[in-house]
């Protein structure tokens, strides 16, 4: 029988709810761009340093997590028909303590001091907590698509799973407890925010929202059917194997959810080949970038390159990169979509709402994806050949980069809101 | 449980997204009659589409389904929105503004995306669960003429 309680289509949170966290999200970027213009070379040379640490949570936690649960609360009304529950006051809850948190978080990572590194992380996990725990009830409550449901659960449980380690990393380094092996634990952690917490996201998302845009093929049901559960077990056997002090094993486990997310990306870039929409937007131009910088970060594992250069390849190129073209193009239709509404309910026809290119202007959003291609060229060329001065100009492209997204988003909201006024 | 009403009005908007790349790539290319004769094929596959749901399928629907009174009110408001934005459309084409064509094409585009993936993911399992008998007789309706 149908489940038909509560059925509503008109339940999306109101539009401030997603946009700030969408707007966040760049400032934090700029300041990992700042940081590594001052800290040069020393920054990139190892993935162990603290200034190392500090600068991949500015962009994980302060700019990739921001726009993932900003992303979450608008995407699950719509894609699973789900309202989440008490969303302006969870969202703004959850937003402050994820914000605080990631400063001082990053802040005592980069001191290696004690009370803001334990006050952050503990912020960052009570923000995180509330809104996985709301967004958790809200899936339960869901209907629709069932492979995109799945990932975004298993994306949930890896968050949860990410902060977990993340707080036994943190108890360990302020000698609470005492981990055997504590690099690998380290690569738990990782594995679990960008392959679980974001790869699945994407996964889960990319299913529905590629064919969407562009109108391409679906995904093939194979795909959707495995890739998904594939990635997940391979986590959930790396880090058992992890546990057991098995390393080598654990390795390959872990490799299997890379090969699941790279099939994702040869799929992807395959459909949007064949799409029907014949325009080449920057939407498009950065999936292409981040998919084909997901793939390079495969290869580069495979043959044992340097993690920092992968590390790059995931944080900024898909990380920094695939979140921006999404938001060039949800942004807009937001504004569009909220203001239309409220045209409706003031009976305001005299007034004109500009179309999706007025809020963002296509030829902007392309130079801030040449921004970006330039700024991740110098990250990678920083992290191959270390030591040779590229550290600061890539900081500085960085910077230049996430802030001219950050610049081009702001005005986005700047015009909805003189729209939204004058009704 | 049958699935026609589902499976024949998905088919119908995979049609209409087609016809709507279609315009855009006249659009694109600067093609003048092109253009023309590609978003009147969209707009009268739309108007068709909607007429069909506005007067037959939702009103059955909200007869026997009281619930489903909400997610059609919320449906018929986006076919309005969405004959609003053809008129831009034809206006944009007639002043032969391109920019203005293609942004409004792309805002169609994502408010019919959305639009399709409430009705194929909620509305039409229902309709389909709610009016067995009727399904067949509806769906062919859509194909005809
Ligand atoms: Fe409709
Ligand atoms: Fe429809």
């Amino acid at each position: 029988m149908l489940n038909t309680a509560g059925l509503r289509l008109d339940q999306a949170p109101p539009i401030t709810v997603p946009f700030a966290f969408f707007l966040a999200a760049p400032p934090f970027a700029v300041a990992a761009g700042l940081w590594l213009t001052w800290a040069g070379d020393a920054a990139l040379a190892s993935r162990w340093t603290p200034q190392t640490l500090a600068l991949t949570h500015l962009i994980a936690l302060g700019f990739l997590t921001q726009i993932l649960c900003g992303a979450l609360l608008q995407l699950l009304p719509v894609l699973a028909g789900a309202p989440v529950p008490r969303v302006i006051a969870v969202g703004r809850t959850a937003q402050a303590l994820l914000t605080t948190g990631t400063v001082l978080l990053c802040a005592g990572l980069a001191q290696g001091s004690g009370v803001p590194l334990t006050g952050g992380a503990l912020g960052v996990a009570a923000g995180l907590a509330l809104l996985g725990a709301t967004v958790a009830l809200a899936l339960t409550r869901s209907r629709g698509v069932a492979d995109t449901r799945l990932a975004m659960a298993l994306g949930l449980s890896a968050l949860a799973i990410t902060v977990a380690l993340g707080l036994v990393l943190v108890a360990a380094l302020q000698g609470c407890v005492h981990l055997t092996g504590f690099p690998d634990w380290v690569d738990l952690h990782l594995s679990w925010s960008l392959l679980g917490w974001a790869g699945l996201l994407i996964m889960g998302v990319g299913y529905q929202v590629v064919p969407m845009f562009h109108v391409t093929p679906p995904y093939p049901a194979w795909l959707r059917a495995a890739a998904v559960p594939l990635a997940a077990g391979g986590l959930v056997a790396g880090s058992v194997l992890t546990l057991t002090g098995q390393g080598a094993q654990a390795n390959w486990a872990l490799g299997l959810a890379g090969v699941c997310f790279a099939a994702f990306a040869v799929t992807t870039l395959d459909r949007q080949r064949r799409r029907d929409r014949p325009i080449l937007d920057t939407t498009l131009l950065h999936w292409r970038s981040a998919m084909v910088c997901a793939l390079a970060a495969a290869v580069l594992w495979l043959v044992g390159g340097r993690a920092e250069t992968i590390g790059v390849l995931l944080l900024v190129g898909v990380g920094v990169g695939l979140p921006s073209g999404m938001l060039f193009k949800i942004m807009p239709f937001l504004s569009w979509f909220h203001l239309q509404h409220r045209q409706l309910a003031a009976r305001r026809f005299d007034l004109r709402i500009p179309h999706m290119h007025g809020f963002v202007p296509e030829a902007r959003a392309r130079l801030q994806f040449w921004l970006h291609l330039g700024a991740l060229g110098l990250l990678v060329a920083a992290t191959i050949a270390p030591g040779h001065g590229l550290t600061r100009p890539a900081g500085v492209a960085l910077a230049a980069a996430t802030g001219y997204l950050g610049v081009l988003l702001g005005q986005c909201y700047l015009r909805y809101r003189a729209i939204a006024r004058r009704f | 449980m049958s699935s026609a009403i589902t499976d024949t009005f998905t088919a119908d908007h995979h049609r209409c997204d087609q016809l709507l790349a279609a315009a855009e790539r006249q659009l694109a290319a600067g093609d003048c009659p092109g253009t023309g004769e590609a978003t009147a094929g969209l707009a009268g596959a739309l108007e068709h589409h909607f007429t069909l749901e506005e007067e037959t399928l939702f009103p059955e629907l909200a007869q026997v389904f009281r619930v489903a009174e909400n997610p059609i009110e919320v449906m018929v408001g986006e076919h309005a929105q969405m004959r609003a934005l053809l008129a831009d459309l034809h206006e944009a084409v007639a002043a032969r503004d391109q920019a203005a064509a293609l942004g409004t094409l792309e805002t169609l585009h994502f408010l019919i995306q959305q639009h399709n993936y409430k009705e194929e993911g909620i509305l039409y399992p229902m309709a389909d669960g709610a009016l067995p008998a009727r399904g067949a007789a509806i769906a062919t309706r859509l194909t005809e003429d």
